[in-house]
């Protein structure tokens, strides 16, 4: 025994070898970001290097978490009809599987009436062997705490106590994460008391305390050798973080921060490693805990066992992706035939109005109902965030967020700004009312300081308690009303419907650079969007956002592209921007005009209840009022058809045809603090399509397509192609992945069941129930009625209309891009016009297969 | 007019026996439409009741009760009861157990509201066992989760010496006394010049009885651990049940009030209980225990009031607290708001101790001259005055500097809103007296009054200490324990597992998806 747990000292090669495990180990964790910034990640990401199928294989090992439905689920998709015989062939055929269609229909087909489902099911890959499910799978846990949730819970509950700054008003010293758990370990009585093993708080103050020196001294310990088996080090430290793995997202989410460089003076964050070295601590305390040398010995010979049997699974995982592939070609083949009934009559004249809405697969059903309700309006799709790399500070607050895709980094603030009659001498309204809403807030927290601190909730409860019953009864009867938004605490009414966001000028920059940057960033946006001449007399800006009471997941449903935001602000503020006289004048050199008769307007649809609200109306032009005046009939009439297509999805078929009513239901949902399904977000999201809006437009694709509109007519040297190939186009998988994930293994990467959850540090992450990991991802009530899955795990197709060549550079010059295609993370097909229709090729290892 | 009244007797009795039996119809039937009709029903009623017993004045009759104490209750728990009703609907809504769910709510329900009508003891005792077993099933309903099963069963054991001791206790009262009439055995009791010990140890054993199912210290655990049941169920539990014990302890406070030791136990306890889960509540990181927490002190504080013949008061906290609680759990998931709001707001500037103190002298007096126009006597010595201290020390935050320094009107407000708070303490517990029957020639413990008034003084100055100076000795010390809640309910779960260990079923599914946890063999 002694030789497993002497210490030993590293040397210099051995240390760099362990750097080395350590970086691949860490970059397998996909971050998490904060619940109130809750943008969608592909929690996968660490593994896009790989095949999706040997990801999968090599993720089933590690965590035991599967990449694909069970089988009963393919069954029921088999037995209603939606999976067929000629799928399974064509995904047979398409990757010359030397596998029989029959022995496909035989897992389809197999009943599993008297016994028990597992038989339809193959084995699970069993997790990779820890020390704790190790021990576990020793004792009788039908009447004892398992060591792998104590673990868990102990981890958990000091990483909560570490990072946390809104909920505890005692918190431990920052003196390192890895440090203050030795100093904690070192004087903790629940591991004795609990699990009736004393002496480990002994044992935890005779580690070392620097986490690298931890790391190498028990890897040794345990039998991992960084020279020869490096390999073995990086899976079993990437087991081990993943065993913890909601966090280790939030520390990833800290290094990717840091890395992003929007801190100033943050250089890199080592959370995670700290994490490991916890977690890796534990393991050895419960070695060494572990008496006798047998158990240790026992303890290899286990690992190496399980090594060879999780080899032997590889024939089942095989057949388990033939079916999901099968399941995407049956939503691919009939969206194919679809596209390529293009009726190909281009508008001829400029629209009366261009409607610009986010990519986000719930503008779509949005879209359609407003070009039904009137043909002189032409909708256009672009990433929710319009192109604006900006932060937010809303004015007198001491907050500033990110309000772009959480890939990218903020160049430029906005803040609100109120129109200030002309008097020089007086400070701006502006500031009057900024220093106003400061001393609010904090007038605010002081009393939120007599409701919560220790000594003052007693008398705080007797003497304000009462008042609550005023405040349940409001919540408990139904109200359609627009609730204030908690950006607005602390403005009157007034002035917070007075308050417009505004682009800040850059400090340091004269008025003539400002204009000419201002320009820059107008041109670039108009030329991403596509709109550069024959602009209309209305261009909405459309952003969006949702509306739901007490969901700590309320983010989640706003605009991903504004950094898990509303688009109000980006809306507003690209609105005023390309409005602005010296800008349009500015843009002449570039080559664009933009005349009188043209009028930008910033908007905002709400996807919980389909309205859509129209900002700084009052600032438009008189000769426009007409104009106004027609889009919103259209747009309430949009809302109207949008609504009672979504009706059926939300149980309220019954009202679909009762148009007052279903409003005002849908406005009470929206405001209802019970509800756990206002809507439901971006679930079954399937296709992302890159190309004119004609191509799709003939087609219900259901909201379960992200639209971009391309024209590579006018990308003559592809830039934009390779923006939306680089930005949206990653976006969109990270979206589409991180609601198959939750669907696939809720457990591991969804955050579980709602009615349990629990904020942890007000905004860093849930817990389900009292304690546990960090819950990542969606809940189930985002993903399931309680009948069935409203998302099915599809990978995404995605559809560019462009030509090949100029796609297959894209991918062959950005890795990311290449990984995401090739290893299958998406399905990439390419549309081309031509004169006798569109012809769609689909995309397989670096071939263009027509699709018939 | 008083044949009339006595014409009206049964019609007020069945009004007060029809809201039991209105939820218990819902649980037969285990339906949302009902389960919603009658707790509207059985609010309506309640209001009806409390109206009756305002125009006609309190009753007994068939071994049930209306008086102030169980009308005011029995709303707030009809109350409380609608609001959960209406708020599970939508918030279970797909969830496959909702039958069993609403079976257990509306039983829950049902035994509560008998142990708050009835005058008879034995059915107390025997509703009181009815609403454990019931909320039982509420806790364990996500029975796969190995975290509910044993909170469950702490809360189980627990419940049951709590049980155990409240048996007891009314089968030695109905022995000494000779009746089960709550009214009949308070009477005889207030006859005898001495209480027979059996009597005595009867008393005990109910103050017991409370403390253990008012998770006092240190068996709070199971009550900050029932996180593991979907979020209404917390809300009933920490707004309409857990109080019961202060609801014994005032119903009872006639025989309580004749045993000076079992008052004291009350009060170390409950102070005890009140300041250290205050302190612990201060390290907690997730909302729902943070507010988990909070209850275990506000009861704590509630029997310690209790302890201090302060019944009305007592009775005050309980209703002001389920009310705050209920509203507090329901709404726990905004908790990503008021992150955002306290994003928003510049972090205080920090306070030194010497203005602290200052704050709270001012506080005092605010209180004094709050109590005075509201014609309280400060002449005696009274409970009431540590009280009122308890309360100055509370509205010191909000005449720190700090509020003082807001720019415009706001200082003015803040010391408006702190005499507001002061005034309402005051008219509050002047309106409660009328509620309950205080004790007319109290006698006075010292003991437990300068206890009470040292425990609230070191929690002042812990909590200022800790605020002002966080990195200091004593915050960085004391924090390791506190995190841990000081270790009580890992000795407690310790002894549970020894004695009567739960059975954790590891099951295979979870929901709608294969759960991975579990041993991997």
């Amino acid at each position: 025994m002694s030789h497993v747990i002497e210490k030993t000292a590293l040397e210099t090669s051995a240390c760099t070898q362990l750097e080395t495990c350590l970086t691949q180990a860490c970059q397998r964790i996909a971050p998490t970001w904060p619940l109130d910034q809750f943008i969608a990640v592909n929690p996968y990401w660490g593994f896009v290097d790989q095949p999706i199928d040997c990801a999968a294989q090599q993720l089933g090992q590690l965590s035991g978490t599967p990449l694909v439905m069970p089988r009963s689920f393919y069954q029921t998709e088999w037995r209603a009809g939606r999976l067929t015989q000629a799928h399974l062939q064509s995904a047979i055929d398409a990757c010359r599987a030397d596998c029989k269609v029959d022995e496909l229909m035989e897992c389809l087909t197999f009943t599993s009436t008297s016994t028990s489902t597992s038989t339809s099911t193959p084995p699970k890959t069993s997790a990779m062997l820890l020390v704790t499910t190790w021990l576990d799978s020793q004792r009788d846990l039908s009447h004892a705490v398992a060591w792998a949730d104590f673990v868990t819970h102990q981890i958990s509950q000091h990483c909560a106590a570490y990072f946390d700054v809104s909920q505890a008003a005692w918190n431990p010293p920052r003196v390192g994460l890895y440090a203050s758990w030795v100093h904690q370990m070192s004087n903790d009585h629940s591991t004795s008391l609990l699990m009736g093993r004393p002496g480990f708080s002994q044992k935890a103050a005779s580690l070392p305390q620097e986490p690298r020196a931890l790391i190498g001294a028990a890897s040794l310990a345990l039998g991992f050798e960084f020279a020869k088996g490096a390999q073995q080090c990086v899976d079993y430290y990437t087991a081990l973080l993943m065993s913890i793995n909601g966090w280790a997202s939030w520390c990833a989410y800290e290094r990717w921060q840091a890395r992003l460089g929007t801190v100033a003076g943050w250089q890199d964050d080592d959370a995670i490693v700290e994490l490991l070295a916890i977690r890796l601590g534990w393991e050895w305390l419960l070695l060494q805990d572990a008496t006798d040398t047998k158990i240790a010995h026992q303890w290899f010979a286990d690992c190496t066992r399980h090594a060879q049997i999780n080899n032997a699974l590889n024939k089942q995982n095989k057949l388990d992706w033939l079916l999901q592939d099968a399941l995407e070609r049956a939503y691919q083949q009939p969206l194919c035939h679809g596209l390529m009934l293009t009726p190909t009559v281009p508008l001829t004249s400029p629209p009366d109005v261009q409607a610009i809405f986010c990519i986000d697969v719930r503008s779509e059903v949005f879209r359609r109902a407003l070009e039904a309700s009137s043909s002189t309006l032409q909708t256009r799709g672009f990433a929710g965030f319009f192109g604006l790399f900006i932060s937010y500070s809303p004015a007198g607050t001491a907050m500033t967020r990110p309000q772009l895709p959480g890939l990218l980094a903020s160049s430029r603030s906005i803040t609100d700004e109120w129109d200030t009659p002309h008097d020089r001498d007086a400070p701006s309204l502006g500031q009057v009312i900024a220093q106003r809403r400061k001393h609010a807030l904090q007038r605010r927290s002081l009393w939120q300081s007599f409701r919560s601190t220790a000594s003052s909730g007693f008398s705080f409860v007797e003497t304000c308690g009462m008042l609550y019953a005023g405040k349940l009864i409001k919540n408990t009867l139904s109200n359609t009303g627009t609730p204030r938004t908690v950006e607005q605490t602390g403005l009157t009414y007034d002035e917070a419907n007075a308050s417009r966001p505004r682009l800040q000028n850059l400090p340091g920059l004269s008025q003539e650079a400002e204009l000419q940057s201002r320009a820059e960033m107008a041109a670039g946006i108009l030329g991403a969007i596509g709109i550069t001449h024959d602009f209309a007399r209305l261009v909405l800006l459309a952003g969006h956002g949702s509306q739901t009471a007490n969901n700590p997941h309320a983010a989640g449903l706003d605009c991903g592209a504004c950094g898990g935001q509303t688009g109000e602000v980006n809306a507003r503020a690209l609105a005023a921007l390309l409005n602005d006289a010296a800008v349009r004048t500015a843009l002449h050199t570039k080559n664009i005009h933009i005349t009188d008769s043209t009028w930008f307007l910033g908007g905002m649809h709400n996807t919980t209840t389909d309205a859509l609200v129209l900002f700084d109306t009052d600032l438009m032009p008189i000769s426009h009022a007409v104009d106004l005046q027609k889009l919103q009939l259209n747009l309430a009439h949009a809302g109207q058809r949008a609504r009672a297509e979504r009706a059926p999805a939300l149980g309220l078929a019954h009202l679909a045809c009762d148009a007052g009513q279903l409003e005002k239901t849908m406005k009470a949902r929206a405001n209802d603090w019970a509800q756990v399904r206002p809507e439901w977000g971006l679930a079954n999201n399937a296709a992302f399509i890159v190309a004119p809006r004609v191509r799709s437009q003939h087609l219900n694709l259901a909201g379960r397509a992200f639209l971009h509109d391309y024209d590579y007519r006018q990308d003559a040297t592809f830039g934009v192609l390779e923006l939306i190939m680089t930005a949206p186009m990653v976006v969109t998988n990270w979206i589409n992945m991180q609601y198959y994930a939750s669907v696939v293994d809720n457990v591991k990467y969804g955050s579980g069941n709602k009615v349990l959850h629990n904020v942890v540090g007000g905004r860093l992450g849930v817990f389900e129930g009292n304690g546990g990991d960090l819950r990542v991802g969606l809940p189930m009530q985002s993903l399931h009625d309680g009948c069935q899955w409203q998302h099915t795990p599809l990978r995404l197709s995605v559809f560019i209309e462009s030509p090949q060549d100029a796609i297959d550079s894209i991918i062959a010059k950005h890795t990311v891009v290449r990984q995401l295609v090739d290893n299958q993370w998406l399905h990439l097909f390419q549309m081309q016009g031509e004169p006798s229709g569109l012809a769609i090729s689909r995309y397989a290892q670096g071939v263009w297969k027509p699709v018939a | 007019m008083l044949v009339l009244f006595d014409y009206l007797q049964p019609l007020r009795a069945s009004l007060l026996w029809l809201v039991p039996m209105l939820y218990l119809l819902a649980a037969c039937l285990s339906n949302w439409q009902v389960a919603r009709f009658s707790s509207v029903l059985a609010l309506a009623l309640s209001a009806a009741s409390l109206a009756a017993l305002l125009s006609g004045g309190p009753l007994i009759i068939y071994s049930l009760r209306a008086d102030a104490l169980g009308c005011t209750v029995l709303l707030l728990v009809s109350f409380i009861g609608w609001v959960i009703t209406r708020y599970s609907q939508n918030y279970m809504a797909g969830d496959t157990g909702q039958m069993r769910y609403i079976r257990w709510l509306m039983a829950t329900l049902a035994a509560v509201a008998v142990v708050v009508v009835t005058n008879h003891l034995a059915v107390l005792a025997l509703a009181w066992l009815a609403t454990s077993l019931s909320l039982h099933q509420l806790l364990t309903f996500f029975g796969h989760r190995p975290a509910a099963l044993v909170a469950a069963h702490k809360k189980f054991l627990a419940s049951r010496l709590g049980d155990v001791c409240l048996f007891a206790g009314v089968a030695l009262i109905s022995w000494s006394l000779g009746s089960f009439e709550i009214d009949q055995v308070i009477r005889k009791a207030q006859a005898l010049s001495a209480y027979p010990p059996a009597l005595k140890a009867a008393v005990y054993l109910i103050v017991i009885s409370a403390l253990l199912k008012c998770a006092q210290l240190p068996v709070h655990g199971w009550l900050i651990q029932v996180m593991e049941a979907p979020t209404p169920v917390s809300a009933l539990l920490h707004a309409g049940i857990v109080n019961l014990g202060g609801f014994l302890m005032i119903r009872l406070s006639p025989l309580v009030l004749e045993v000076g030791g079992a008052q004291t136990l009350l009060v170390v306890v409950g102070s005890l209980t009140a300041t250290l889960a205050a302190l612990v509540m201060m390290t907690r990181i997730s909302v729902k225990v943070m507010l988990a927490w909070s209850t275990c002190a506000q009861m704590g504080f509630m029997l310690m009031q209790c302890g201090m013949q302060a019944y009305d008061l007592a009775l005050l906290h309980l209703v002001a607290h389920s009310l705050y609680k209920a509203h507090a759990f329901l709404a726990a998931g905004g908790a990503v708001e008021q992150a955002r709001l306290k994003i928003m707001s510049e972090s205080p500037a920090s306070v030194s101790l010497s203005q602290l103190a200052v704050s709270a002298a001012m506080g005092l007096a605010m209180v004094a001259a709050a109590g005075m126009l509201w014609g309280m006597n400060f002449e005696k010595l009274t409970p009431i005055w540590v009280l009122s201290a308890i309360v100055s020390l509370a509205i010191a935050p909000l005449l720190t500097a700090q509020a003082l320094r807001l720019g415009g009107v706001w200082p003015l407000a803040m010391v408006l809103g702190a005499f507001g708070v002061a005034f309402a303490y005051s008219g509050l517990h002047h309106l409660f007296s009328g509620l309950v029957d205080l004790p007319r020639n109290n006698t006075l413990n010292l003991f437990n009054l300068i206890w009470v008034m040292l425990c609230f003084a070191l929690l002042f100055v812990m909590q200022c200490l800790i605020r002002v100076r966080p990195r200091g000795a004593v915050a960085t010390r004391l924090y390791p324990w506190f995190f841990a809640g000081l270790y009580l309910d890992e000795w407690f779960t310790r002894m549970t597992f020894r004695v009567w260990p739960a059975r954790l079923y590891h099951s295979k599914h979870q929901g709608h998806t294969e759960i991975m946890k579990g041993p991997v063999k």
